[in-house]
């Protein structure tokens, strides 16, 4: 590959310079640093141009991989992630990554090479209709018509993916926009104006909070989006209000903290669901009544009135009917609520809830027990660490039984339930923060969807601890398979796992099992001790179904409980 | 900016309405606009547009696909889209 002198890209736009030099710039103009990406023909004047750059390109195995790294790296960070790759198959491959993303509000800025403009609509090599392909998971999206366009897409794609509700732009390159030269002058910018909290509706939801006898603040991944944790904090202390959270609002308000009841919804807590049952004013954050969290919607919180805040006029009352709803800046708006209801009673009621139904670890047995390695984990990783979480049960169990103290230490792919998620999200939170402690919980179902990103673990020597629950199953189906299915179990068997240690140290990775419940304090001691990348291959009951559980399309009242 | 607002108890609705969408007339808008009313749920039934200098209107004849869609929902939605300047809806248009 040919290298670029760096002055090249510090000539100002009296000189021209190709598109993809362009390119380098506008993403070094926007601060970006690392750029997610898959190198192949269509965008190979691009890959010509980094050299020499300041970014830092980060080779994945799979472009989905770096999709799903960039998205992790906007999580942590709140600054768009950055993924990069070629047309056709590499776009395509792209594609889930965008959409978890897009379901997830994380700003992101996709960038594919697509053929040379005159050869697009002609079925040419590697040609696909990218920009067609993505424009129901995009925020917006772009085809760069001419190189001296460059700048300006590049600086509304960053203002789009990271303003009001964020989310992932695409940028479309034909080959030929990249290799041909323009002037290109700075870009104009257009940021949104700041949202104010109206005075009249914040006092009428001020009064409406004083007159509560039960209130509960529902809170979501608004919170995190937002950065409006201080903000909910405050209003949390301030009022004394339980409160219950959505998957991704997980760590918005400290999961230890005692008006705090945990999730709600289908894999909620009861104390949860009991409260959302029973207040009569919901207070949603930054939440939008998705149907894992409500269950069937006309039996959710059915003695409530609603104030929904968010930072997206259009959730409001898209599913539930609020009497007062606010949009905007959330941590304004929280800032604002100044009401102090006396709630002492139903306070106690709940707290003592909580400790009525917490969780049990003292399952029967010699095995592995998921949920008590998972809180014992979380308890000696501390504050510091990141949890990224593949999906399945073990989803679930790290949710219910980690504690967290920051949103942006629990990344989990929530609206798309993308299986594959854990560890490329774990690699782009390691450039995001290298100094957390990352740790990805996967399963034998999941960490096969991505496994060749451990080549990317080893070539970067990423300290990832990576936690692979085995049950030699998928888990969650077959728990439906067991629930809902008269227990036909239907291709969900996956006992000719290789062994994942193995496959581990195969691509230079350290790597132990571990079979039994007193093995585990020595190996959380061995992941957390170790300073490059590990994975504890850990094998657990197939038997094991994750509680509480609300059937589908059923009130969350109606909850399923372990019996044994 | 504020953008507060007090919500009012939905209408009972019909089954067919019409969108109006004011939009800038960028690559891939109009499909962005379609795509969204029939992804969330109605059935386009009939499209009518007018563009003067980069800027388009289209009303847009649409029909529910069940009885829970709401077109002030899928109208909060097209307002989100970059390119949408402007959406109106009227239940009794078609």
């Amino acid at each position: 590959m040919a290298t670029r002198a760096p002055e090249l890209l510090q000539q100002d736009g009296t000189q021209p310079l190709t598109g993809a030099q362009l390119v380098v710039r506008a993403l070094e103009r926007e601060g970006v640093t690392h750029v997610f990406g898959y190198p192949g023909g269509a965008i190979m004047p691009v890959y010509d141009a980094l050299p020499g750059s300041s970014l830092r390109h980060i080779l994945v195995r799979h472009e989905q991989a770096a999709a799903l790294a960039a998205d992790a790296y906007g999580r942590v960070t709140g600054r768009p992630g950055v993924c990069l790759a070629t047309s056709g198959p590499g776009a395509t491959n792209l594609v889930t990554g965008i959409a978890n993303a897009f379901m997830d509000s994380v700003p992101m800025v996709a960038i594919t090479g697509q053929v040379a403009s005159p050869l697009m609509g002609t079925d040419a090599f590697q040609e696909v209709d990218t920009f067609g392909i993505t424009l129901p998971i995009v925020k917006h999206s772009f085809i760069v018509r001419d190189p001296a366009h460059i700048p300006q897409v590049f600086a509304d794609a960053f203002e789009i993916a990271r303003s009001g509700r964020p989310g992932p732009v695409l940028i479309d390159l034909p080959k030929d926009m990249g290799v041909a030269a323009a002037r290109a002058g700075e870009p104009e910018r257009h940021p949104e104006p700041p949202h104010h909290a109206d005075a009249q509706i914040i006092a009428r939801a001020d009064a409406m909070i004083a007159k509560a006898e039960k209130p509960l603040l529902y809170f979501g991944g608004g919170i995190a989006i937002g950065r409006a944790e201080r903000a909910l904090r405050d209003l949390a202390a301030r009022t004394g209000m339980p409160s219950v959270a959505t998957l991704k609002g997980l760590g918005a308000l400290p999961t230890d903290q005692e008006n705090f009841l945990g999730m709600l919804g289908m894999h909620g807590t009861r104390a949860a669901n009991v409260a959302t049952d029973e207040c009569d004013l919901l207070i949603c954050v930054g939440a939008r009544f998705d149907d894992r969290a409500t269950g069937k919607l006309d039996t959710f919180a059915p003695n409530a009135r609603v104030i929904h805040i968010d930072g997206d006029e259009s959730e409001i009352g898209k599913l539930r009917r609020a009497e007062i709803g606010i949009a905007g800046d959330l941590t304004a708006i929280l800032d604002a609520l100044t009401a102090t209801p006396e709630i002492g009673a139903w306070r106690d009621r709940c707290r003592r809830n909580k400790r009525l139904w917490a969780a049990r670890y003292d399952a029967p047995g010699q095995g592995v027990y998921p949920p008590a390695l998972l809180k014992q984990l979380s308890e000696v990783a501390g504050d510091n660490a990141i949890f990224t979480c593949d999906v399945g049960q073990h989803q679930m169990w790290v949710a219910q039984h980690c504690r967290f103290t920051r949103p942006q230490a629990h990344l989990t792919s929530a609206g798309l339930g993308t299986m594959g998620y854990g560890i490329p999200a774990g690699i782009g939170a390691l450039f995001a923060e290298p100094d957390a402690t990352v740790i990805t919980v996967t399963g034998d179902g999941s960490i096969m969807m991505n496994i060749h990103e451990l080549a990317t673990l080893r070539r970067y020597r990423l300290p990832l601890k990576i936690v692979l629950l085995d049950n030699a199953q998928l888990g969650m189906v077959r728990q439906w398979q067991e629930l809902f299915f008269d227990g036909n179990f239907s291709e969900i068997d996956l006992s000719d796992n290789p062994d994942f240690a193995q496959v581990a140290r195969a691509f230079g990775i350290e790597a132990f099992t571990v079979d039994r419940r007193d093995q585990v304090p020595a190996a959380i001691d061995r992941l957390l001790r170790t300073t490059g990348p590990i994975l504890a291959h850990v094998r657990t009951d197939p038997r094991e179904n994750v509680w509480p559980l609300v059937p589908p399309n059923s009130p969350n009242i109606h909850m399923l409980e372990k019996t044994t | 900016m504020s953008l507060a607002m007090t919500m009012a108890a939905p209408r009972p609705l019909t089954d067919s309405g019409r969108i109006t969408v004011a939009f800038a007339m960028r690559e891939g808008a109009m499909l962005r606009v379609l795509g969204l009313v029939e992804r969330r749920g109605f059935e386009v039934r009939g499209v009518t547009m007018a563009e003067h200098r980069g800027r388009a209107s289209l009303a847009i004849d649409v029909r529910k696909r069940d009885p829970g869609r709401r077109l002030a929902v899928v109208a909060g939605q097209l307002r989100r889209l970059h390119d949408v300047e402007a959406v109106s809806v009227s239940e009794d248009e078609v």
